[in-house]
């Protein structure tokens, strides 16, 4: 492919450009719309269990709300990138409108001599109307008045429930649920109920929160990691020793605008899971969480 | 040969003094042409043990006698089975060319680490789009500025299902800014559009039917 360019892939800091008219800038949603309008292929029976299994099934969904802007640049990474601006702006070549310039600068200066005489231009029969530097300084205002939106905001470190923080990383959703005896932070989970696949299982996980209308995309009818344990010995009869839990991952597409509960809802990066989840838990969680 | 010659003789021998010399004659011319016959029957060269030495032509292919240009004909399009996906479409599109084609590569370049079957990875024409803008007091448009729409597209086949929701992410959490990317299956017609209209050979075909 004949493109000139390096391999480093440019990361503009400003959105793309979304009103019109005033060219000031505003982050619609800070989520970045994901729709599938594939044919779901999920709606398959799931054969009959013929041995009845100790274990208790639940289908639990990993929701994860991709980074909206770029990640900050390390200091390498953005001495590495002026180099590479500089090393092929050196190499590059002029453009038309640079041609057109340095054309235009010199028939000036050819102007300006005392024995000019318009009669030996070449080129152009006439004078040009629009110059080409007035072209460039049209396109400065412009960019004058084009503001970027901020790439921070207000609620970033503070605000956990919402699922606006930290733009340039990929959140997971927790949720406060009440496992057992305990209250604890883990992905949405729901038992399975017989006659459904273990995806259906997970959206349904997904549906029943709460005051939550959070639109996910599902990538998948294969589970991506599996979390088992068993129950305290009180509660452990014949034919439920344990539970084993099934991860489905999804992407959050679209979201309503009601704001989650602080306590019960939480969007958290990779490396804030620890903080959140029990050990065990958090040790087969991360084998599929990707920290991209 | 010597059969013969003993033969000659012994005609020669036959032949009394009535009829000698014309019998000879016509004997003579019905012996030289049998000698000339078996003197040709019998081929001295192809006993050479150089006989066919510079024999080439039967270690080539066979040639097909040439035909004409046939019709492109469509690639059968494999149905999903229960555990792969059938022919997916992945298409990246967007204004930067740079960023559309790197992200194309990096997803065919995925595949191939991944062991998923690329078919074929190809490029849609680009189209163009101008902004018009209107100023405030006049009432004629100007063009401000031409957009151009690049897409390539990644056919990939036969995909597992269990590595479908891996390989989503990844292209998902490393997608560019300003790149729009979509899998789709893959129909007949998304094949079609790859190739141009003929608008005369339509509306002669339109004038016939």
């Amino acid at each position: 492919m004949a493109v000139p360019c390096w391999r480093f892939a440019a990361r503009p800091l400003w959105q793309k450009i979304s009103g019109s008219g005033k060219l000031s800038v505003s982050v619609k949603s800070a989520v970045r719309s994901v729709s599938s309008t594939r044919h779901t292929r999920g709606a398959q029976k799931p054969s009959p269990v013929s041995a009845a299994s100790p274990w208790v099934l639940h289908g639990a969904v990993c929701l994860q709300r991709l980074p909206v802007i770029s990640q900050e640049r390390s200091p390498i990474e953005q001495r590495f990138m002026d180099l590479m601006q500089q090393m092929e702006l050196e190499k590059s070549l002029l453009s038309d409108h640079e041609l057109r310039l340095l054309e235009d600068a010199e028939r000036m200066s050819r102007k300006q001599e005392a024995d000019y005489d318009s009669d030996e231009e070449e080129e152009y029969g006439g004078q040009e109307i629009v110059m080409a530097q007035d072209l460039e300084d049209a396109w400065e205002q412009k960019l004058k008045q084009f503001q970027p939106a901020s790439r921070t905001k207000a609620s970033d470190t503070t605000d956990v429930s919402s699922s606006e923080r930290c733009l340039g990383d990929s959140l997971v959703l927790l949720v406060k649920q009440d496992v057992g005896s305990q209250r604890l932070w883990l992905l949405p989970q729901l038992p399975w109920e017989a006659g459904e696949t273990l995806r259906q299982t997970a959206e349904r996980a997904l549906a029943n929160l709460p005051d939550a209308e959070l639109k996910a995309t599902f990538l998948g009818n294969a589970p991506c990691g599996f979390y088992k344990y068993k129950f305290p010995q009180n509660i452990q009869t014949e034919s439920r020793v344990g539970a084993k839990v099934f991860f489905f991952k999804a992407v959050l597409s679209g979201s309503g605008h009601l704001p989650l509960q602080k306590d019960s809802f939480a969007w958290v990066r990779t490396d804030e899971l620890q903080d959140y989840l029990k050990p065990e838990y958090l040790k087969q969680v991360k084998r599929f969480i990707m920290n991209l | 040969m010597w059969a013969l010659l003993s033969y000659l003789a012994r005609l020669l021998v036959h032949i009394t003094r009535e009829s000698f010399i014309f019998s000879l004659q016509i004997l003579l011319i019905q012996n030289t042409r049998v000698l000339v016959q078996a003197v040709s029957l019998i081929r001295q060269y192809k006993s050479m043990p150089t006989h066919g030495i510079g024999r080439y032509k039967y270690l080539l292919p066979k040639e097909q006698p040439k035909k004409k240009k046939e019709k492109v004909q469509m690639k059968q399009i494999k149905a999903a089975t229960g555990t792969e996906y059938g022919v997916l479409n992945v298409s990246v599109s967007g204004y930067d060319l740079t960023l559309v084609e790197h992200y194309s590569q990096y997803i065919h370049n995925l595949c191939n680490r991944l062991d998923i079957k690329v078919d074929e990875s190809y490029a849609l024409p680009t189209k163009s789009t101008e902004v018009m803008v209107m100023p405030d007091q006049g009432t004629k448009m100007y063009v401000d500025v031409v957009l151009r729409t690049h897409e390539r597209v990644v056919q990939i086949s036969q995909m597992k299902a269990a590595l479908a929701p891996v390989f989503m992410e990844v292209l998902l959490k490393n997608q560019p800014e300003g790149v729009q990317l979509s899998i789709k299956e893959h129909t007949e017609a998304d094949y079609q559009t790859r190739f141009k209209t003929r608008p005369e050979l339509e509306g002669l075909l339109a004038q016939i039917g």
